[in-house]
């Protein structure tokens, strides 16, 4: 502990998150299943986190997702109309590419910014303030009182929040197909070219996006130091890191889906 | 809440949640229009150290992030857009695809969450630190003024720095997109080239780095503006963060929503 | 100042029926060497720290008081030596087996670190850790007790966010001595507050030390404050122990630093 933190900002402090952030993604996962089970407090604060990063980010997502669903129909549709002779297969293109990857990968961006945030943010006062000294001074340790609640409200809640938004940016779409391109609703609104692998990679995608914001933001938030200075650097990074390791892994998930859980 | 008024408070929290939202913008318009009468010649005009020194920070240490990012989201786009395009036979429209889409919209699109993540998130930390420890309101006191000195230079330096990071991750971004189009879809650089250029207009580079000035401006702008109003000491300095990044996110996709539908 | 708003001792106090005076060595420091990145802030620290007293450890800023006190709190691992407290060798042992000496020690922060629950909670929260054994009536019972006696009563339900300064500061030393504590440490507990509140903050430490017979171990920059209940004063210069003595013995040091740090004097070597 009484080793010297790299310098902000240099590669020697992103090789340190790195090492931090798998050691913090082991032990939370270690600890998300108690053998135990788990005490009303913890109940209490896991209701807390799923209530702060699912009810709390909807609005938000919400018309955030709508602008997203309508620019992506949109592009879709005017690209379909150099390739293709009718734009019978926009809609179910749309939706394809919505489910299996988009309403995940475009949709955690935003979620990424806010949740992961409100993570770093929380979690790097209570470190600058001395309240995670005060936490292990009462033998609580800091992860599975802090980091696991939002970990698993992340990842279950991420994935609702994110799957709500991708029906809000269908509707959306809906909408755009009709009024931009004349497109029926019905002809629109179909999912003719869904296929269960698509489904399963979009949720799976959901879900791991939802961890690795709680596991990058908390790992900031942990790493805190220096007063106000440090907690907004630990914002910063948190937003930043984030949003890099979604795109990381969709590179990974994407790639395994290509093989694994062809689109066609 | 007294009886009568338990039916009210459905439109009491929507009419608090409105003027909360209104109350922003209007600051956000107020501090606009301070910058505007903080540039001309007679109030002092821009400092040229501050804006030469924020440039560098912001833009050339930016550089390896928006890079990486941009590498890797050309590649997934055409990793996701791949099956269709083999389905279609549409392969001498992977250049221009990729091209198209990635200076229209996922250029300034995702360089400017990554630009508000890192940079617009490190200002209101760093602006926001300056109230918490009133060295804001010393400069006051040094009759210096808070938007001159600290506000239009970052302004002027953020607009600057976004446009510049958009033109280079455009570039990145689409040798990403080459490099996957070739290994996973036989696509040579001149099938790439040619396809971009044929049918590529300079209006669509235009309308991107439009896009890239006006998420440019409202990040820095939000930035500021959040850094500035920060209540409360190390948390407070956290929640500004988060507030700037939300509403700049949120900015960016409104934005690109308009400009999708305005600009043809 | 010793009425009875401040210090009540009619009131049972928080240690088991029967004094227990705490003999022997409650902390020692051994060779202790403590870097923060380059800069060397404690050389060849020796230290030891007997049982049942109230230990002042003064010095200038920056000379690793506070940072003295989390390796005592096991809350940092020196470079090199040893740290043994209530008998237990800590530096060499996992975060997870810290468990048992933590629960009998307690702690107040510099700046409170109260948690974002009701003052209740706060003062609570030691007592939940430990054993499970302690049903909420005995709870509720021990923690209006602990705020009785820092002259907080009824506070419970009130937020952090909504007391003064002094309050917070009360609610984080009750939270600090709720539990069967045998050693308590105090970083800078008067910071910030004016002379009054301050005396009135260590009344309370001492009063709580007395009462228990266990051992307490303050940090302060107040150095007039802090030396009118200090059973024993430890000095700290550049990373090592300048002094060691009673208070009275630190007021009449003849060593420069000592004397100029205690009498706050300009000329010297500080």
């Amino acid at each position: 502990m009484a080793e010297a933190i790299p310098t902000p900002g240099s590669s020697a402090a992103l090789r340190w998150q790195l090492r931090q952030t798998v050691e913090l993604t082991a032990r939370t996962l270690e600890m998300t299943f108690p053998r135990q089970g788990r005490s009303a407090a913890a109940r209490r604060a896991l209701a807390t986190q799923m209530h702060s990063v699912g009810n709390r980010s909807m609005p938000f997502m919400v018309v955030t997702m709508a602008f997203i669903g309508a620019i992506i129909s949109f592009q879709t549709a005017l690209q379909s109309q150099e390739i293709l002779p009718d734009l019978s297969q926009v809609g179910a293109t749309f939706t394809k590419l919505l489910v299996r990857d988009l309403a995940a990968s475009v949709g955690a961006l935003p979620l990424a910014t806010r949740v992961g945030a409100g993570i770093a943010a929380e979690i790097g006062s209570m470190v600058v303030t001395e309240q995670v000294d005060a936490l292990r001074m009462n033998n609580a340790d800091p992860v599975e009182t802090l980091v696991v609640p939002r970990f698993v409200a992340c990842v279950v809640m991420g994935t609702v929040v994110l799957v709500i938004g991708g029906f809000v940016a269908f509707g959306a779409g809906v909408v755009v197909g009709q009024l931009a391109f004349g497109i029926e609703a019905r002809t629109f609104a179909s999912t003719a070219l869904l296929n269960g692998g698509d489904v399963a990679l979009g949720l799976a995608k959901c879900a791991t996006y939802g961890g690795a914001i709680a596991l990058v933001s908390s790992e900031r938030g942990l790493s805190a130091f220096g007063g106000s200075e440090g907690v907004g650097r630990a914002t910063t990074e948190a937003v930043v890191g984030s949003c890099f390791a979604i795109i990381v892994l969709n590179v990974l998930l994407s790639t395994a889906g290509y093989f694994l859980l062809p689109a066609l | 809440m007294s009886p009568g008024a338990r039916g009210l408070a459905l439109p009491a929290f929507l009419g608090r949640q409105a003027l909360a939202l209104l109350t922003q913008i209007g600051g956000l318009a107020l501090l606009a229009r301070d910058l505007g009468r903080a540039a001309r010649p007679e109030s002092g005009g821009l400092d040229r150290v501050e804006l030469l020194r924020h440039l560098y920070r912001m833009g050339v240490r930016s550089v390896p992030v928006v890079a990486a990012t941009a590498a890797f989201t050309g590649g997934i786009m055409v990793l996701q857009a791949a099956p269709f395009v083999e389905q279609f036979g549409a392969k001498d429209f992977v250049g221009f695809f990729a091209t198209f889409v990635t200076f229209r919209e996922l250029g300034p699109l995702l360089i400017g969450l990554i630009f508000n993540g890192r940079v617009g998130a490190n200002n209101t930390a760093e602006l926001a630190t300056m109230v918490v420890t009133e060295q804001v309101d010393g400069l006051r006191a040094l009759a210096i003024d808070p938007v001159s000195y600290l506000v239009l230079p970052r302004v002027v330096a953020m607009t600057l720095t976004m446009v510049a990071l958009v033109v280079l991750g455009d570039a990145v971004a689409l040798l990403g997109a080459l490099g996957v189009a070739h290994v996973l879809l036989d696509v040579t650089f001149a099938q790439f080239l040619d396809s971009a250029l044929s049918r590529l207009e300079s209006w669509d580079l235009l309308v991107g780095l439009l896009k890239a000035l006006l998420f440019g401006v409202g990040i820095a702008l939000a930035s500021c503006f959040y850094g500035l109003r920060v209540r409360g000491g190390a948390p407070g300095v956290g929640r500004a963060v988060n507030a700037s990044v939300v509403a700049s996110a949120a900015g960016i996709f409104i934005t690109d929503y308009l400009s999708t539908f305005l600009l043809p | 100042m010793h009425a009875g708003k401040w210090y009540s001792p009619g009131v049972p106090s928080s240690a088991p029926a029967e004094l227990r005076p705490e003999t022997g060595v409650a902390v020692e420091l051994r060779r202790i060497m403590l870097a923060f990145g380059a800069k060397a802030v404690l050389r060849d620290l020796d230290l030891r720290l007997e049982a049942g007293r109230i230990h002042a450890l003064i010095g200038p800023p920056a000379v690793g008081k506070s940072a003295t006190l989390k390796l005592m709190a096991g809350l940092l691992r020196p470079d090199g030596g040893e740290v043994h407290v209530l008998g237990q060798r800590i530096d060499t042992l996992a975060e997870r087996a810290l468990g048992p000496v933590r629960a009998r020690m307690g702690m107040l922060f510099q700046n409170n670190a109260l948690f974002d629950v009701s003052v209740g909670e706060n003062v609570a929260f030691p007592l939940r850790r430990g054993d499970a054994s302690l049903s909420e009536a005995a709870i509720a019972e021990r923690v209006a007790e602990r705020l009785a006696k820092v002259a907080l009563p009824g506070l419970e339900t009130r937020q952090p966010r909504d007391l003064s300064g002094g309050q917070k500061k009360r609610v984080g030393l009750a939270r600090a001595t709720v539990a069967d504590v045998a050693l308590v440490l105090y970083d800078e507990p008067t910071a910030g507050l004016d002379p009054v509140t301050s005396q009135k903050i260590y009344d309370l430490v001492k009063g709580e030390q007395r009462a228990t017979g266990g051992t307490a171990v303050v940090v302060s920059s107040d150095v007039g404050g802090v030396l009118t209940i200090a059973d024993h004063v430890v000095m700290l210069h550049e990373g090592r122990v300048v002094f060691e003595g009673t208070a009275h013995d630190a007021r009449a040091s003849p060593i420069p630093v000592v004397h100029q740090f205690v009498h706050g004097t300009l000329e010297g070597p500080l």
